[in-house]
């Protein structure tokens, strides 16, 4: 059916500890993501939801895997090299803090135009400060604060800057890290608000990463759930929703509060044993778009 | 347009209050005043005045501040006044040289310790540690030495080759720390290379927070250069400087002549006050929270 | 075994140093057969001037030089002074303890001073006793040590004439009292060169800490703000503090030499003075190994306060225990 995007291989990476220890942060995760959808990654924080968003971006570099964006291996540094414009204009990310994501001796202005300040590109609505002008306007802020600094902004301006930086540059593949994490919940509604806006009329990929799965629920197509840098679970997202296999994400859904008293006190929760996860089985495909790990438990 | 925002909502900038922007902290004024007095002093008097400050006249010898010699003559009849302009011309020139070369050491070591790889990283910072640990007038004293008869020169050399230390170190953290934030982060995703980063991204960031610590290090050669031609391990007596006029004080001091030791060193600690107001300035920026007390 | 460590680090450092000393104390181009013969040296003739050197042993390239000194080193021949003629450890010996005496009290009443100090003016910060005390140190923090010496000298020795001008005691020597006169001057110039830049910087801990939470905690349960200050960011700031003070031993005590060359105090400082001059060899090694050995002494003193005071730091190098163990 559609054509994929990003594919996303048997990708590992683990951080030195010191003396000679390691922490496998990412353990064997293989995903695609189609032209257009947007794929949720989800789990508890420490899973390496951040390390796969870093992996894709060459933020940092997988030990074992590959990552195929448009057929080209990003990790071999021969074929990033060859293909390095269209890599570094195609993705962008947006990251969780938006206030050490942005330059704070920047300008507004600045930081929005950066990019194509970088790549050498000729704005498209004549001057850099117009184009900067444009993208704050569409993220929904007006062109006033091109003059401010990141520090006199509040959270979610920040956030919306971020997002304006990324905007600018028109990409294929948008990676938002955890961007709503560190915002007010309100101010989360409009950023997510904004982002399923900004998809709609953009048409860009979107891998969004998050621990709230009921933003994940209202955002994204498919979700992919990760737990200690594997990946349990890979469903279209009302199918994970209705119909979870995986114990931990059994676990992880209902664990989400329900706004109405009667039935959130009704609500049985389950518990996950960590001693009992099993990262050894393979993944099963247990219908045309629903993965498990494990296999057993995939049993109804 | 407006109408699709409703959905997302528009921030109006109008609700923003007006930045907050540096609290008009008290500006040295007065201190920049004096320092550029100094500095244009220093460049034009040695031209204008026709006593040449290096003539010794024993006729003239120690003689009070009276109408000819308005600051008085120092024990080898010259004349103090003439002798303060050439001889700060001497002093700043060793200041700002000292600082220039001492801060160029520093950025660079410290940038290439902050980039290093972390082996590497802790073996200049142990380095630095320990040269920064050794009293520097001594290991200047030791240097001018092996250098041989001092100038301005290699005097400034020395002085800037034992300052840098400090400052090689906030860098190098400054550096650190920022090479790991997500903007250098983002930077590199948009395809910033190395010297983007360091230009747009590190450098403003570290040169804010060294600024101080720059200035601070002409007030140090300063007084360096002073201290070593005091005690004769600098300038010698024919190249006038502050700390070399001061070297007769000794002289002076027997002979009672109190303008010999006050006069140059009343210009030196004015100067150096005023290069440290400045340096505070800069630094008033931070540390700006209020009190919980 | 950290001991052991730490140990071996430090004669690591100090042979090091000493090649480096050596190398760049012979590179200096003055004559050390002066600073051994006087002017006696410019009056040889090439023959005597070869026997000469021959003699003290400047004749061989500088690496066997070295080697030799270090093996006498090793056998506890420290060499002797060219210019006192003289064992150098009989040389220091007999100037190490006014340079403690000098450097040894100057250090703890910059320390206490400095405390106090940084106290007053956290406490009043922003008031006039804080202001009129910063503007005072900054004014004190830019007066150079040798010319507050020289003002000193002029305003006391030769006015007032009520305090000696030079040495450490008088000719016909006089006592306690008069060792006490001596130290007078010298002392004022030692403390009031170091010690605003550590009331100022105890002072900017402590309106750090004063700005943190727990402050306002502590302050929200009725707590006054002495016992605030007292009990709960002085506590915080001093760690840090005394970790600075043990570093700047080798430059309280090391700093001394500009006051004891203007004082003619026959102390340390001096002697590094005139051995880094007058390429008396042997001598300046042995003080700039001294030298050396404090500082690294007084860096690893400074990484145990840490690690002893701070609960961070322990926790954190327990844990690097715990791996090490393991791993």
């Amino acid at each position: 059916m559609c054509e994929t995007l990003l594919d996303v291989r048997g990708l590992c990476h683990s951080f030195p500890l010191g003396a000679g220890r390691y922490l496998r942060a990412v353990d064997g995760v293989s995903f695609r993501i189609r032209k257009g959808e947007i794929f949720g990654l989800v789990g508890e924080s420490g899973s390496g939801k951040s390390t796969v968003a870093r992996c894709v971006m060459n933020i940092l570099r997988p030990q074992a895997g590959s990552i195929l964006y448009r057929g080209v291996d990003v990790c071999d540094p021969a074929q990033f090299r060859a293909n390095r414009r269209m890599l570094q204009t195609e993705r962008q990310i947006i990251f969780q803090d938006s206030s050490s994501s942005l330059d704070q001796r920047m300008k507004v202005a600045d930081i929005i135009a950066e990019p194509l300040a970088v790549n050498h590109i000729v704005p498209p609505r004549g001057s850099l400060r117009a184009e900067a002008a444009f993208q704050l306007r569409y993220v929904g802020m007006d062109p006033a604060y091109l003059d401010r600094y990141p520090p006199e902004l509040s959270g979610g301006q920040r956030q919306r800057v971020a997002i304006a930086r990324a905007l600018t540059m028109e990409p294929s593949l948008l990676v938002a890290d955890e961007p709503i994490a560190a915002l007010d919940v309100s101010i989360q509604a409009q950023i997510i608000n904004l982002f399923r806006h900004l998809q709609a009329e953009h048409g860009f990929t979107f891998l969004f990463i998050a621990h709230d799965l009921a933003v994940v629920r209202y955002l994204c197509d498919r979700v992919g759930v990760l737990y200690r840098g594997k990946l349990v679970e890979m469903a279209p997202t009302k199918e994970l929703f209705d119909r979870p296999l995986h114990p931990y994400t059994k676990a992880l859904l209902s664990a989400i509060p329900i706004p109405d008293p009667r039935r959130e006190r009704a609500r049985t929760r389950f518990h996950f044993d960590e001693a009992a996860f099993d990262r050894t089985g393979g993944f099963v495909q247990v219908s045309p778009e629903h993965f498990v790990l494990g296999g057993k438990e995939a049993e109804p | 347009m407006d109408e699709r925002f409703a959905l997302v909502g528009l921030c109006p900038a109008a609700e923003q209050a007006a930045p907050k922007g540096r609290r008009p902290g008290k500006r040295p004024a007065l201190a920049a005043a004096f320092l550029a007095l100094m500095v244009l002093g220093c460049l034009l008097f040695p031209l204008l005045l026709t006593k040449d400050p290096a003539s010794m006249d024993l006729s003239n010898y120690a003689r009070e501040p009276d109408g000819t010699f308005w600051f008085g003559t120092d024990t080898m009849g010259r004349d103090i006044f003439a002798m303060i302009w050439s001889g700060g011309r001497v002093s700043l020139s060793i200041g700002f040289l000292a600082t220039a070369l001492s801060t160029v050491i520093a950025v660079a070591v410290g940038a290439v310790s902050g980039l290093a790889p972390r082996w590497l990283d802790a073996l200049i910072m142990r380095l630095t540690d320990i040269l920064l640990s050794i009293p520097s007038l001594l290991v200047i004293i030791l240097l001018q030495a092996a250098l041989g008869r001092a100038n301005i020169a290699s005097l400034s050399l020395v002085i800037g080759a034992t300052g840098w230390m400090s400052v090689a170190r906030v860098v190098r953290t400054e550096v650190r720390q920022l090479r790991t934030s997500e903007y250098v982060a983002a930077a590199r995703c948009m395809g910033g290379g190395t010297f983007h980063i360091l230009r747009r991204h590190l450098a403003p960031n570290f040169l804010a927070s060294i600024m101080f610590m720059v200035v601070m290090n002409v007030r140090g050669a300063i007084v360096a250069e002073s201290t070593l031609s005091f005690m004769g391990a600098g300038l010698p007596l024919d190249t006038v400087s502050w700390g070399s006029m001061l070297s007769l004080a000794e002289n002076a001091l027997t002979a009672g002549a109190w303008w010999i030791v006050l006069i140059p060193g009343l210009f030196l600690v004015a100067t150096l006050l005023a290069v440290t107001e400045l340096g505070e300035w800069l630094r008033r920026s931070a540390n700006r929270g209020q009190s919980n007390l | 075994m950290k001991l052991a460590r730490r140990l071996c680090s430090l004669l690591l450092s100090l042979l090091v140093l000493s090649a480096a000393v050596f190398w760049i104390a012979r590179l200096a181009p003055g004559d050390p057969l002066v600073s051994y013969y006087g002017q006696r040296a410019e009056r040889m003739t090439p023959e005597q001037r070869a026997r000469e050197e021959a003699r003290l042993g400047l004749d061989a390239p500088i690496h066997v030089q070295y080697v030799r000194w270090l093996r006498n080193a090793l056998h506890g021949d420290l060499g002797v002074s060219f210019k006192y003629k003289r064992d150098v450890v009989d040389v220091i010996r007999g100037r190490v303890s006014n340079t403690l005496l000098l450097g040894g009290v100057g250090f703890a009443l910059i320390f206490s001073m400095a405390l106090g100090l940084g106290l007053l003016c956290a406490r009043f910060e922003g008031r006039p006793l804080d202001k009129i005390l910063c503007k005072l140190g900054t004014l004190s923090s830019c007066i150079p040590e040798f010319w507050l010496s020289l003002l000193l000298i002029l305003i006391f020795s030769v006015y007032l004439r009520v305090l000696p001008s030079s040495g450490a005691w008088s000719v016909d020597g006089g006592g306690a009292a008069d060792r006490l006169r001596h130290l007078i001057l010298p002392m004022t110039v030692v403390v009031t060169g170091h010690l605003w830049y550590y009331a100022y910087m105890i002072r900017n801990r402590l309106l750090e800490e004063v700005r943190a939470d727990y402050v306002l905690l502590a302050r929200s349960t009725g707590l006054g703000r002495r016992r605030v200050l007292l009990r709960h960011c002085l506590r915080n700031a001093l760690p840090s503090y005394l970790s600075i003070m043990a570093i700047s031993v080798p430059h309280i005590m090391g700093g001394t030499y500009v006051v004891e060359t203007v004082f003619s105090y026959p102390g340390i400082g001096t002697l590094c003075y005139e051995s880094a001059r007058y390429q008396d060899y042997d001598l300046l090694m042995v003080l700039c190994l001294l030298s050396g050995a404090v500082v690294i002494v007084c860096n690893m003193l400074a990484q145990a306060i840490n690690e002893h005071i701070d609960p961070r730091v322990r926790a954190a190098a327990a844990e690097r225990a715990e791996a090490d163990g393991h791993g």
